[in-house]
């Protein structure tokens, strides 16, 4: 699928801590034409960039380094960012600060990861 | 009078004058066994006394000689040297003896007696001929040698001038009721026992007034307070049903159901420490009383542990899923660099990596992985090296688990890659891993793969996915920075992070 022209420039914001994840995942969202904002392995991390970082979407681990990533969730639900939750966690098992943003279960296949992005981008 | 006599004729006379009189004293105890004497005077120094035969006295005589026999006790009397002058009807079934046979026998050969305590017999007989009576228990022995345990009184018999002339005993056997008794106490005893020492808490209740009877330990602990406290009270008032009503429905609903269950009771102990509690209510009756027994199980760690388990298997599916998300990431990589044709051996190698370290973070429950440790498990191919070309030196260190991932993995590529092209693709290489903690300026980790007397290292054009790990994935997991430098005899890498980063004993729990 080529990219949309209005997909150029949009901004992602990674945040797991699993830095295999992150990298491939980097690598596929390139691939499909999309710019990084920044990859987060630690939710101290997230907080600051998704405090000072100007990015469209963001990719949310639910646990970094085992510790929850529900604050970065509560952030970019003020700041009025649209998300995608990636967790190995069953549903009932999730945190009720992720509940509204797409889900999607590790693992997860590129296609359907860049079909959830696409789905939630806001248009310009 | 006899002893005078001298002649024959003269002890004749007197033969005949004792026989007069022996037919004389028959023909009297015959009229008097008839009734027909009313009463006998005897000649005594003193003077004629009359003894009455017939009248009231007699009649009492008849009516006592009744009563003895008919009465369900044993008894028996005896004379000052302890042989039997009476025993009645009960005395004869109790001891197997006829009347006729046991009179004039001596009281021991009727029966002999045992004590609970050797000295107890002449505490007894001392008691009965201090205070003229005694009762108490002890065991009988009969001829045939049964044992029966019985209650006796004993007084003693006095003639008229207040001499003691023998006893008469009152005998009742109460084996039946001792070997009873015995049941009901050992029974109490045991079920004590268990309400003293059962882990569940026990109240026992009056149906009627709702208010506790009795209270096990567990209880007393649990509601912290002493069972003297609590007897007396009702349930609402020692706190365990949180609703007064409830505890009158409870009783309304025992009645109707014998049985009422709460599965989780939550109450507060005196301490403010929240507990829930099992509670199981039981209406039975106690001989013709009901009672109601409460059970109460602490089951605030089951609940907890419960959590725990459910929190456990969360994590357990966390983790799961992500290995998977790496194995699958691992794979695509793999796929995308280098020849197909080795695709299935270098990506089973490399979950083989994987697999390595899950195994020495679920050894150490997740806490970190030693160094060495990492080193020997990652390098098993290469074990026949291990000590001779592949040297291992450095300080106890601990890596915490995404430490011990990207080291693992990035050391998987390394030997691989030195038995493919460096140090370990000929026979004199060799490898020296060293790692240190070094605090100045900062506290920081590092450790270093250096190859020599191999082949000389060039950087290929294409960085593949082995470069990859032991560089970006590696600085990622330890938020360090990786270093690769190809020399004459092989590849150097060092991968240098913040301590904190890197082990895990300034860490705690995944």
């Amino acid at each position: 699928m080529s990219p949309r022209a209005n997909e150029r420039q949009a901004r992602i914001l990674i945040v797991e801590d699993e830095p295999m994840l992150a990298f491939v995942l980097e690598e596929v969202l390139i691939e499909e034409g999309f710019e990084i904002a920044g990859v987060a392995g630690r939710l101290e991390t997230a907080l600051a960039m998704i405090e000072s970082e100007p990015f469209d979407v963001a990719i949310l681990d639910a646990n970094l380094a085992g510790v929850s990533a529900g604050p970065a969730a509560s952030a970019l639900t003020v700041r009025g960012t649209p998300f995608i939750v990636v967790s190995g966690y069953l549903p009932e098992q999730q945190q009720s600060a992720f509940s509204g943003a797409p889900r999607l279960q590790k693992p997860c296949q590129p296609d359907a990861l860049i079909a959830a992005l696409r789905g939630i981008l806001p248009s310009r | 009078m006899l002893a005078k006599s001298s002649s024959f004729s003269a002890l004749h006379e007197e033969n005949a004058e004792l026989r007069a009189r022996l037919d004389e004293a028959n023909e009297m105890l015959g009229a008097i066994r008839g009734g027909e004497v009313d009463a006998l005077v005897v000649q005594s120094a003193d003077g004629p006394k009359i003894y009455a035969l017939q009248g009231q006295d007699a009649e009492n005589n008849r009516f006592r000689g009744e009563m003895l026999a008919q009465v369900s006790d044993a008894v028996i009397a005896a004379d000052s040297e302890e042989r039997v002058i009476y025993l009645n009807l009960a005395a004869e079934r109790l001891y197997g003896f006829d009347a006729s046979e046991a009179l004039g026998r001596p009281l021991s050969e009727i029966y002999q007696s045992r004590w609970p305590q050797p000295e107890d017999r002449a505490v007894a007989k001392t008691i009965l001929y201090k205070c003229g009576e005694w009762r108490g228990e002890c065991i009988h022995i009969l001829r045939d040698g049964r044992e029966m345990n019985v209650e006796a009184g004993a007084t003693v018999l006095r003639d008229t001038t207040g001499l003691s002339a023998g006893t008469l005993s009152v005998v009742r056997d109460v084996t039946e009721r001792k070997r009873h008794e015995d049941e009901v106490l050992v029974s109490e005893v045991r079920y004590r026992r268990l309400f003293e020492t059962a882990r569940d808490g026990i109240l026992i209740l009056d149906p009627v007034t709702g208010k506790i009877i009795d209270a096990n330990p567990v209880v007393t602990q649990m509601l912290g307070c002493p069972d003297t406290r609590l007897v007396g009270k009702t349930l609402f008032e020692v706190g365990l049903l949180n609703d007064e009503g409830v505890g009158h429905d409870m009783v309304a609903e025992l009645k109707r159901a014998n049985q009422i269950r709460f599965e989780t009771l939550p109450f507060e102990s005196p301490s403010g420490r929240r507990h829930d509690v099992e509670f199981v209510a039981n209406l039975y009756s106690e001989n013709d009383r009901p009672v109601i027994q409460c059970n109460i199980r602490d089951i605030t760690e089951r609940r907890r542990s419960e959590e725990h388990v459910k929190l456990l298997m969360a994590e357990v599916n966390h983790r799961a899923k992500n290995m998977l998300a790496v194995v699958q990431a691992v794979a695509y990589q793999t796929a995308k660099f280098g020849d197909p044709a080795t695709l299935a051996d270098r990506l089973s190698g490399r979950i083989g990596a994987l697999a390595a370290g899950q195994d020495l973070l679920v050894k150490s429950q997740w806490q970190g992985v030693e160094v060495a440790d990492l080193i020997t498990a990652q390098l098993a191919h290469f074990k026949d090296l291990m000590g001779a070309r592949v040297l291992a030196d450095g300080p106890p260190a601990l890596l915490t688990a995404e430490a011990a991932q990207g080291i693992g993995m990035a050391l998987h590529e390394l030997a691989t890659n030195a038995a493919k092209y460096g140090a370990l693709s000929n026979s004199e290489g060799r490898v020296r891993i060293v790692w240190q903690i070094i605090d100045d300026p900062k506290p920081t980790f590092s450790i270093s793969w250096l190859e020599e007397g191999g082949p000389r290292a060039e950087a290929s054009g294409r960085r593949g996915f082995g470069q990859i790990v032991m560089g970006r994935m590696a600085e990622a997991a330890v938020q360090g920075v990786a270093r690769i430098t190809y020399g004459a005899g092989g590849l150097a890498w060092t991968l240098t992070a913040p301590l904190d980063d890197a082990l895990a004993s300034a860490k705690v729990g995944p």
